[in-house]
């Protein structure tokens, strides 16, 4: 129960830290698709840095995976909001999109190892 | 010839490595245990670390249990001594066997072929010293077929190869190329985390 506590805030927390930063590095009216990139990669150096600092908590797997969809996806999907100037007004805003973005990705990914766990070959002895 | 590289590293790793599995030990021990039940007779552990998975084997086993880095079996020896059995702790490449032919009838691994430079290699040399019939018990991450996490764990190899071990290994595929038959697949993380059972053919 508590590790299942601490994938939804690590979710949460690298959501924030990845709108942040990114929100911090591009600007509306900055080309969509390099701030996209810009995103992408932030997100990915960001999702490294947590993980590592996070996974002797929570796991190894379960810490790095969900994080890496957040910081390459979550990066992506920020940075085209906020060159888009089509997303949050204030920074408040951002993290709380950044906090919803991260767990419903921990979400997704815990969703999708309940259908991928168990059995997948028995041939028996 | 024992592989300096990769001894040196894991040396090197020695000194946090129960650190960064301090929640995968509590996260994953469970299955472990329950994949440690099926263990019989004769038994060879393979990469036995800091020992820190000693705690899920059956009670009252004889084991041996080898590792390439002298640091990891210095920690190793008070896990060894606190379990309720017998383990001989010996320094030893996987790719280089000290033990004859057909000596084992089990062989456990955890988290082993992640990082074993030359896999296929050693997992023969597995397979020449299991008698006929014997079995591998494999607790090991592979890469992922699904597409993004597949692309993503290749991305974060060249790092974490640097540390520790592979992300992106094709264990299962790679079980086969040394001869065994595999018996039982489960996964427990994802397609990551994977239970693997294998068998050397009484014919081989």
């Amino acid at each position: 129960m508590l590790f299942t506590i601490g994938d939804y805030l690590a979710g949460s927390i690298l959501g924030i830290v990845t709108a942040l930063v990114v929100r911090a590095i591009t600007w509306p009216g900055m080309d969509m698709v390099i701030a996209m990139l810009v995103g992408m990669a932030a997100g990915m150096v960001l999702h490294l840095v947590v993980g590592l600092v996070l996974s002797p908590c929570l796991g190894m797997f379960e810490t790095m995976m969900p994080a890496s969809l957040i910081g390459m996806y979550g990066g992506m999907f920020f940075g085209m909001r906020d060159s888009m100037a089509a997303g949050s007004a204030t920074h408040a805003a951002a993290a709380g999109v950044g906090a919803i973005f991260g767990v419903v990705v921990v979400l997704g990914v815990k969703v999708y190892d309940a259908i991928l766990r168990g059995t997948v070959l028995d041939v028996g002895e | 010839m024992t592989d300096r590289v990769t001894q040196e590293k894991w040396d090197a790793a020695s000194r946090t490595f129960d650190l960064f599995t301090f929640a995968d030990d509590r996260r994953l021990g469970p299955h472990k245990r329950r994949l440690f039940q099926k263990i019989r007779g004769a038994t060879l552990m393979v990469a036995a670390g800091t020992g820190n998975d000693f705690k899920f084997f059956p009670p009252n086993l004889q084991l041996i249990a080898i590792d390439i880095s002298p640091r990891m079996l210095e920690r190793a020896a008070r896990k060894a001594a606190a379990y309720q059995g017998s383990i001989d702790l010996r320094e030893m490449d996987v790719c280089n066997l000290d033990f004859p032919a057909a000596t084992f009838d089990t062989v456990a691994t955890v988290c082993t072929f992640c990082s074993v430079p030359r896999p296929v290699v050693g997992l023969r040399e597995l397979h020449r010293v299991l008698k006929p019939g014997g079995q591998i018990l494999m607790f090991e991450h592979v890469r992922s077929a699904i597409g993004p996490f597949g692309i993503l764990l290749d991305l974060m190899t060249p790092l974490s190869s640097r540390l520790g071990p592979d992300l992106n290994r094709d264990t299962v595929g790679n079980v086969q190329k040394a001869g065994f038959r595999l018996r039982r697949i489960e996964n427990v993380y994802l397609d990551i985390v994977k239970m693997i059972e294998a068998v050397k053919d009484a014919a081989a």
